[in-house]
């Protein structure tokens, strides 16, 4: 692993060049993104709707700030082996470390935008306590989360190019699946069980509770989210290794 | 000492009569064989019971027809490629020199390539940054460090991929035609690197079609055809070989 260190390094800066080039305003679009969603969809739920959320730019900027660096990060990682592959048909190297690195892209980009959010957050009203210092440990939690369903989408991707296609309606169905335009506290008392096992759910919870109850998130919520991370690194593992050797072919 | 170990080297490829890439592809695929239609691929053996050997400090030739398997049997060599059957054993830091290429991105300039390049060949970027001027010297395309790859030609990317390959001081060279495209002085400049390489005991396995360099440079050549190993010993005797087998079909 340490022998890559210094290739994992120059792979991701690689990534986050390659994403952010050929436009002029670069990182700033991936700013505006969030901005413009939240806007769009303040004035169409507290305004129009009137959901009736305390606040509601800051309920949702804060889940939608989690759920993008989950739909994004899957999303890049779909493209990092496919995308690579004048260097995967040309030589030998472990295949993970490009989807590490891409995972790695998108952890720079999301924290940036977090960083560069923040203090949109607290013009709008949001109050810092200590609990935001959690932040870093969901972000870690969420990345072994992502890291774990790229190695599952990336190497099917390559033998199945549609599957981008397919990840892109299962994003959408699971933007509304979380609690990110509503409150967790309007699911049926039945069904809360099962919507709570997702760890999506789990993370985008715990994100809001340290910047938007202003409350801890609870042991199980982090149990979920590292427990459905972990099983999701190890099939992701089986699978890569599985489809691994036959990517120069396929590609 | 042997540096390379080919095993009884059995290499497949699936030819599918109808290429299915997407999952919508394969579900209408699956439909049709319950309605009694046969999913059909051809399997094409590019590889089948390759043997041999290759000693530390020695230089192989692999000489055959287009479509005989030199290319497939250098890139599972270089373990882009993985057997289907047998083993093929490897020792030490192999660079392959792939037919126009090493492993550039296109999208990324030609520093950012090196860098990169550098890494997977195990060096520190610090050695890299080092060895910078002089691989951008060799490949003659100071000019162009700050361009992207894809807006090299094709020779030149060549030139690049061999001038950065070699300075990253690998055990063994894989290089499959990468000559072909160089102008005159380039192939010059590089059959003099050889030359060095040679005293210097690095093992080369060379594709090429160009007989004569094979006979100059090779101490032993592999003849393939059709995926077969049909001889492996002293180059003029394998080329000759192959050169009769070449007129045996005329």
């Amino acid at each position: 692993m340490f022998q890559y260190g210094e290739l994992v390094r120059n792979l991701t800066i690689k990534e986050f060049k390659l994403r952010y080039r050929n436009s002029v305003l670069g990182f700033v679009w991936s700013l505006l993104n969030p901005l413009a969603m939240m806007i769009i969809l303040t004035l169409v739920f507290s305004t129009l709707l009137r959901v009736g959320i305390e606040n509601f730019p800051v309920f949702l900027l804060t889940a939608l700030l989690a759920w993008r660096f989950f739909s994004i990060g899957t999303s890049m990682s779909l493209s990092s082996i496919i995308g690579n592959s004048p260097l995967v048909t040309k030589i030998y190297f472990p295949r993970w470390l490009l989807v590490l690195s891409s995972n790695l892209a998108n952890l720079i980009g999301s924290s940036l935008e977090f960083a560069a959010l923040f203090p949109i957050l607290i013009f709008l009203g949001m109050k810092i306590t200590f609990f935001a210092l959690l932040l870093p440990v969901i972000l870690l939690f969420e990345f072994i989360l992502i890291f774990g369903v790229s190695l599952i989408l990336a190497p099917l991707n390559v033998y199945y190019r549609d599957f981008n296609q397919i990840w892109d309606i299962t994003l959408q169905i699971g933007f509304f699946l979380c609690p990110i335009i509503y409150s967790i506290s309007l699911i049926p008392e039945r069904y809360i069980l099962a919507y709570a096992l997702n760890p999506m759910t789990r993370i985008i919870e715990a994100t809001r509770k340290i910047l938007y109850y202003n409350t801890l998130p609870t042991f199980v919520d982090f149990t979920i989210v590292l427990a459905s991370g972990l099983l999701l690194l190890l099939i992701g593992y089986l699978i890569f290794c599985k489809l691994e050797p036959r990517f120069a072919e396929e590609i | 000492m042997q540096v390379i170990q080919v095993e009884d080297l059995w290499k497949k490829f699936k030819i599918p009569h109808e290429r299915r890439t997407t999952i919508l592809e394969n579900v209408a695929g699956a439909l049709q064989i319950l309605e009694g239609k046969r999913f059909t691929y051809e399997e094409f053996w590019a590889l089948k019971a390759i043997n041999f050997t290759v000693n530390h400090g020695e230089s192989i030739g692999v000489i055959g027809e287009n479509g005989s398997g030199k290319s497939t049997l250098l890139k599972v060599i270089a373990n882009i490629l993985r057997p289907d059957r047998g083993r093929v054993k490897a020792s030490g830091k192999i660079a392959p020199i792939l037919e126009l290429g090493v492993g550039f991105h296109p999208d990324l300039t030609v520093k950012e390539n090196i860098l990169v390049y550098g890494s997977i060949m195990g060096l520190k970027n610090s050695d890299v940054k080092r060895r910078m001027s002089s691989m951008l010297e060799f490949s003659g395309l100071e000019r162009f460090k700050d361009a992207k790859l894809k807006n090299l030609s094709s020779g030149m990317q060549m030139r690049l991929g061999f001038s950065v390959a070699i300075e990253t001081n690998p055990d063994i060279f894989l290089i499959d035609e990468a000559l072909a495209v160089g102008d005159m002085e380039f192939q010059q400049k590089c059959m003099n690197k050889f030359k060095d390489f040679k005293e210097e005991k690095k093992t080369i396995v060379l594709v090429s079609h160009a007989l004569n360099l094979v006979n100059e440079f090779c101490e032993k050549t592999v003849f393939l055809s059709r995926g077969e190993m049909i001889s492996f010993g002293k180059t003029g005797n394998t080329v000759n070989e192959y050169v009769k087998h070449v007129g045996g079909h005329n």
